[in-house]
């Protein structure tokens, strides 16, 4: 989820947000003190998140980020990169810098399908984000805006001589990566540690996800994220246990450096 | 221009005596000027050269960890450690740089990013090389004499002339460089790639240079971080963090002058480090809103600025 | 021995065969026009010459020694320089310091790179701007830069790309007499070009090109009689 959200920034408007691992950061805090605070289930309170992450990310792009955009991809990866640090240290100033765990009462028995133990909250977490893409997924085909962002993000001269309004388009779409991104950390919460500089380690799995799947594809963030689960995973148990982030990077060097246009060719390189 | 550096450092180590009084002001120095040489050697490669590197730390930890193990292991004395530490970093900028200029702009700079996290997860895993996540610790520093007088260890002192001297030779460096040929060419190499090789430039060999220099320079801090320090371990100094300050640094001082480095050390380094003295945590606040605050209204970082305001672009041959 | 001989010339772009058994001879001294309509692979014979794209077969040999393959700068330092089609001025340089790198090529030393970048630009008439900024100048200009930026590196032989495209008659003019003028002063010179008057006039021999092909050959009074060039320009007429 969190790839697809990167992904879709980056590809409708190229902007490789570094920040993004800071939405997630937010959304699990946002869940823990809403857990804390007044004792709304992280899966719940995901519904008051999601939307209100939406609006934040539109603010974020409207005042601070329209202004960089055209003055290229690189300048843009610094200016993320600065807002990631900001965000991430008002954090670390305003909540401390120690972990923090939601605790559920419901999950303290795992599941066990097919003899692999699962815990709840994770399945929870798991069997929302597969709906979340699939809305995602109709709203991408079956709506009009869906297919304007859509369109935007493959040809942005063409969709403007059809009348699409190019500016909100990115507007829009940042609110949804963000809202993806903070959905994301809602529901990861009750699975995770919880502190500041944890958006750091995630935005960089999520660019090895959305490099392997093609910058700007949606489908291939997600297979992209499946793939790098099943290559850390399997690289864990067969080559050595340390070593199984360094897979999924060296992955990503190559496929960067010969297929920059992902596994699946789909994306933009 | 050329007259103000020298002299506000020879200022500097005028002052020393006095600012040596109070312990906290003496480490701000020391910090200032470590962060001037790794904000020099990142501007080397990402100002000058136009190319965005967010690994730099890598160099960084080369240098220490090389300098560590051949003072624990070898018994060499740091001296020889630090600028063997930077030379070692210097050599592996050279493979890191053929593959990763195959890249460019954005791209090359996420690459340099996962080429950083798979040495710093090397570091972490390699333990007869490196004593893994348990680190180097230096216990007794050698018995050295200068001038007939054996050198304290204890103080601060020692190290601020130290840093001082690696430093200014960074300056030196990039000072030199940027008059000269190759500085030139790093500078096409920024502007268009294209057109430079229809000039005749071999700019794969241009950024592997720029890179390697970088990497030098990088190397040097590390091992003088690593003997300031006394202790490393792999997070301490391969972490994106580091990489990340370095780019903040030089971003916010100004890209593609010489003393950015130190204007953008000074600013950054100061605030970060008085708040960290008082607030312990989130002192990076600072390195985040001004960096948005330089990308915004002042790309050419601080002392670009300056120096447009006194209507010397930055040109061959006369970025000072 | 000619200057530059291409012999069976290829190349491929995946499937798309953008240039095809190109072969021609330059000799030292003349100055060759290149045309064809849009798409004929001019440029890309150019980028192939030039050391920007490597052939799929076939060879290029200047002065008998065969280049094909070798990097964009070697090709420069080997006394073949090239413009580009959309200019490419070092933007935030000044117009000296544009030239003045390619001069480093020759003159590693920076006073005497910059007489030499100083002596080229008073010659391309552009003197009296040398601390101006390439982004300020006209495109006339930035042509005229582009070109001694390219002269800087001391070459034998000149490719221009396009160096008429957006210019007025009266620049048009000025152009045709500096391309003599390089050509007076010991350069050969092959240039692609679509204004034809101009191309026509200048040029000592014409090759013509389609769909990666030569089609023709020959002087510009002998080409332009020529049923293959009207057609592919025209397209036959259907009465």
């Amino acid at each position: 989820m969190i790839g697809v959200g990167l992904t879709v920034i980056f590809g409708v408007m190229r902007i490789i947000n570094m920040a993004h691992g800071d939405m997630v950061m937010l959304g699990m805090y946002g869940s823990f003190w809403a857990f804390t605070l007044w004792n709304i289930d992280p899966f719940l309170s995901i519904l008051l998140w999601v939307p209100a992450a939406f609006l934040y990310g539109l603010l974020i792009y409207r005042f601070l980020l329209k202004k960089i955009v055209p003055s290229g991809e690189l300048n843009t990866l610094l200016y993320t990169a600065g807002l990631s640090l900001f965000i991430a240290n008002l954090a670390l100033l305003i909540w401390t810098g120690d972990y923090r765990t939601i605790k559920l009462d419901y999950a303290l028995m795992p599941l066990r399908p097919l003899g692999i133990a699962v815990p709840i909250p994770l399945a929870v977490a798991f069997g929302m984000a597969i709906m979340i893409t699939v809305a995602l997924y109709w709203f991408l085909v079956r709506t009009p805006t869906g297919r304007a962002i859509r369109a935007t993000s493959q040809e942005p001269e063409a969709a403007a001589l059809m009348g699409v309004d190019v500016d909100r388009m990115a507007v829009i779409t940042f609110g949804l990566g963000t809202a993806l991104a903070c959905g994301a950390g809602v529901l990861l919460a009750p699975s995770l540690y919880l502190y500041p500089t944890v958006g750091e380690i995630l935005v960089a799995k999520c660019f090895v996800i959305v490099v392997l799947g093609g910058l700007g594809s949606v489908p291939g963030a997600i297979a992209g994220g499946v793939l790098l689960g099943l290559v850390e995973s399997l690289g864990a148990v067969y080559v050595s246990v340390p070593y199984k982030d360094a897979i999924g990077l060296v992955i990503f060097l190559l496929v960067l450096l010969f297929r920059p246009s992902g596994l699946f060719g789909v994306g933009k390189s | 221009m050329r007259k103000i550096l020298p002299a506000a450092l020879i200022l500097l180590l005028l002052a020393a005596p006095w600012i040596i009084a109070k312990p906290f002001l003496v480490h701000l120095m020391i910090m200032v000027l470590l962060w001037t040489v790794l904000g020099a050697s990142w501007n080397l490669l990402g100002g000058f050269t136009g190319q965005v590197s967010f690994g730099h730390a890598t160099f960084l930890g080369a240098g220490a960890y090389t300098m560590m193990i051949l003072y624990l292991k070898l018994g060499l004395d740091p001296w020889y450690g630090i600028v063997i530490g930077g030379l070692v970093a210097a050599l592996i900028a050279l493979p890191i740089g053929y593959l990763c200029f195959r890249l460019r702009g954005p791209y090359f700079a996420l690459s340099t990013l996962a080429v950083a996290e798979i040495i710093r997860l090397i570091a972490l895993n390699w333990e007869s090389l490196t004593a893994g996540p348990v680190g180097l610790l230096i216990t007794t520093l050698p018995r050295v004499t200068f001038w007939g007088k054996a050198i304290n260890w204890e103080s601060k002192t020692p190290f601020f002339y130290l840093a001082v001297i690696i430093a200014l030779a960074a300056l030196l460096a990039t000072a030199v460089i940027s008059r000269s040929r190759l500085g030139a060419y790093l500078l096409a190499v920024r502007e268009d790639i294209d057109s430079a090789e229809a000039i005749g430039i071999n700019t794969v060999q241009v950024r592997v240079a720029a890179l390697s220099l970088s990497a030098f320079f990088a190397g040097l801090a590390g091992g003088f971080y690593a003997l300031y320090l006394r202790y490393i371990d792999p997070d301490a100094v391969f972490s994106i963090a580091l990489s990340v300050e370095m780019v903040f640094i030089a971003v916010v001082g100004g890209l593609t002058t010489v003393a950015g480095p130190l204007i953008g050390a000074v600013f950054l380094v100061t605030l970060g480090e008085t708040f960290r003295e008082h607030f312990l945590v989130g002192h990076l606040i600072f390195y985040g809103f001004f960096m948005m605050l330089a990308i915004r209204y002042m790309p050419e970082g601080i002392w670009g600025k300056v120096r447009l305001w006194i209507k010397k672009p930055a040109t061959l041959g006369n970025s000072s | 021995m000619s200057l530059l001989k291409l012999s069976g010339l290829t190349k491929f772009f995946g499937g798309l065969q953008a240039v095809s058994e190109l072969s021609f001879e330059v000799q030292a001294g003349e100055i060759l026009g290149l045309i064809g309509p849009n798409g004929a692979g001019k440029t890309t014979a150019f980028n192939l010459i030039a050391g920007f794209i490597s052939p799929s077969a076939g060879e290029i040999l200047f002065n008998g020694e065969n280049i094909g393959g070798m990097k964009a700068y070697a090709v420069t330092r080997k006394g073949i320089a090239r413009t580009f089609q959309i200019v490419k001025p070092f933007k935030k340089l000044s117009v000296l310091e544009n030239v003045t790198l390619a001069a480093f090529l020759r003159f590693p030393a920076r006073r005497e790179a910059e007489a030499a970048a100083g002596r080229i630009l008073e010659k391309m008439g552009l003197g009296s701007k040398l601390p101006a900024l390439a982004v300020d100048l006209t495109l006339s200009e930035q042509k005229r830069l582009e070109i001694a930026r390219a002269l800087a590196t001391d070459p034998k032989l000149l490719l221009l790309d396009e160096p008429m495209g957006g210019l007025n008659p009266t620049e048009i003019d000025q152009a045709s007499k500096l391309v003599r003028d390089i050509c007076r002063g010991g350069v050969t010179i092959i240039w692609v070009e679509h204004v034809l008057k101009a191309i026509m006039n200048v040029s000592d021999r014409v090759v013509v090109i389609n769909y990666g092909k030569k089609i023709a050959e020959g002087t510009p009074e002998q080409v332009v009689k020529k049923p293959e060039v009207i057609a592919a320009y025209l397209g036959t007429k259907k009465r």
